[in-house]
């Protein structure tokens, strides 16, 4: 039988050894275990010696991958959604401080306070227009259908676009609202009568917002496949396909007439 | 050392008071890692941070030999790892972690610590690591996902051996959040025991809540 292990290619007792460790070291799947010790045969090549290059070679396969995971697109688009909601609540919040000053001392201070805040607002419309204009990037279809900021809120729940990818779209039409489905889930198993929450943070999307009560979990769930197909898009081709949000657009105005 | 009492309870791992409380320490000849006191050569093992930590505090008994070989899925930042690895000193601890904001703080440790192999990769796939990882005397899982019982018995087919031991640290809301949290734990021991035979079992009460866990040797 032949095995690939991080050091090279086993085969009926002989090993040829790996010209490359880092690559053999990513590519050593087995798909059913390996009947001897790993460390075994490869202490037979590499003597006393073969932790310490195990490890060498390990470190530097985890640093690469660590590096290139961590400068994803989609991440910095999730660090951004949450310094953008760090930002805007304590903008509330030191609004709210320089109204106490101003009813005591409307001085220079004050002033200086409120152009101080003004520039925070302002950075604040510099972060959303960054997170438009990676989603459009790495995310067209979704941006497309239910737009690049609720696009970016959805990325950051899922936490990755890999994740939004493989998420059903069932879940993408209630994320958001987990609070209220896992309530209504356990009062289903113990038998009781519950009612499954019909949208999460898609219902902030004027298309469903608009529609009266009983018409909002039809689009939400139409919605919410949609999604689910554009986000399956962007993560493995990252094309734009029109009629996704050509066809939600229809069936909101189909839903709206009557 | 002064104020401190303790006894070795294995090897590198005391147990003893320090100022008024029953402490945990390991003797490392390594700087802090997650912000831990460090008593001369003793580092503190903060129970609230480490499920590990929490059982032995509690005067569970898990033991690991000084040479041991472990594979640790779900090392995360490493917190419990580093003094798994004070304890291990003379064994080899893989570890297996797939996130990868905690697993960079966890490379700095791997590259102070010469018994440490870190695997950056997903532990429900041991096929992609099962060139890398050796047979083991232990393997330790603190994942917390719906299907961690079937990710540790996949591990321990690749990488068990006869008599091999384990722990598995089980979230009954991670495993499903609606079932009653007794049913569920049944339900994993049942499932655990057509593979391992069960040595010991039991809450980490009051460190950490909604955990139990169960350490068992593999029938191989």
């Amino acid at each position: 039988m032949r095995y690939k292990l991080w050091f090279g290619e086993y085969d009926d007792g002989s090993v040829r050894i790996s010209d490359n460790l880092k690559k053999s070291f990513l590519n050593c799947f087995n798909s059913e275990p390996i009947p001897f010790s790993v460390s075994e045969v490869g202490k037979k090549t590499f003597g006393d010696e073969y932790y310490s290059i195990l490890r060498k070679v390990a470190i530097e396969v985890a640093r690469e991958l660590v590096e290139r995971e961590l400068k994803r697109e989609d991440r910095y688009v999730i660090a951004l959604v949450r310094a953008l909601d760090e930002i805007n609540s304590s903008v509330n919040l030191l609004e709210e401080k320089l109204e106490e000053i101003r009813e005591v001392r409307d001085g220079r201070l004050a002033s200086e306070f409120e152009r101080r805040i003004a520039i925070l607002k302002s950075f604040r419309g510099e972060i959303e227009r960054e997170i438009e204009e990676v989603m459009r990037k790495i995310a067209p279809n979704v941006s497309e259908i239910v737009g690049e900021k609720l696009g970016a809120r959805l990325l950051e729940r899922a936490g990755s676009l890999k994740k939004l990818a493989e998420f059903p779209a069932s879940t993408i039409q209630v994320i958001g609202a987990e609070k209220s489905l896992f309530k209504a889930l356990s009062r289903l198993k113990r038998g009781k009568r519950a009612r499954t929450p019909k949208h999460g943070i898609i219902f902030q999307h004027p298309f469903i917002k608009t529609l009266p009560r009983r018409k909002r979990g039809k689009m939400a769930r139409f919605m919410a496949g949609k999604i689910s197909i554009g986000a399956r898009i962007d993560y493995f081709r990252g094309e734009i396909n029109e009629k996704l949000s050509e066809e939600v657009r229809l069936k909101y105005e189909r839903l709206s007439r009557n | 050392m002064r104020d401190f009492q303790g006894t070795e309870i294995m090897h590198n791992l005391f147990i003893g008071s320090y100022d008024g409380k029953k402490r945990l320490f390991t003797k490392s000849g390594y700087p802090p890692h997650y912000g831990e006191r460090k008593i001369g050569d003793l580092r503190e093992w903060m129970p609230q941070r480490s499920k590990l930590g929490a059982l032995f505090l509690k005067g569970k008994i898990v033991r690991f030999e000084r040479d041991m070989k472990v594979l640790y899925l779900g090392c995360a930042s490493g917190t419990t790892a580093s003094h798994l690895s004070d304890i291990i000193d003379r064994g080899i601890l893989y570890c297996v972690e797939y996130s990868a904001k905690p697993f960079q703080k966890f490379l700095k440790l791997a590259m102070e610590r010469k018994n440490i192999i870190p695997i950056f990769g997903d532990a429900s796939k041991p096929e992609n690591y099962s060139g890398i990882v050796e047979k083991v005397d232990f393997i330790y899982q603190d994942i917390a996902q719906r299907n961690q019982v079937e990710i540790f018995v996949r591990n321990f087919e690749f990488f068990g051996r006869q008599g091999s031991e384990g722990l598995i640290f089980v979230k009954a809301r991670s495993i499903d959040s609606a079932r009653d949290p007794e049913e569920v734990y049944s339900d994993v021991i049942e499932k655990l025991e057509s593979h391992f035979k069960i040595l010991n079992k039991g809450d980490l009460l009051p460190y950490h809540k909604d955990h139990i866990y169960i350490h068992s040797r593999w029938r191989g």
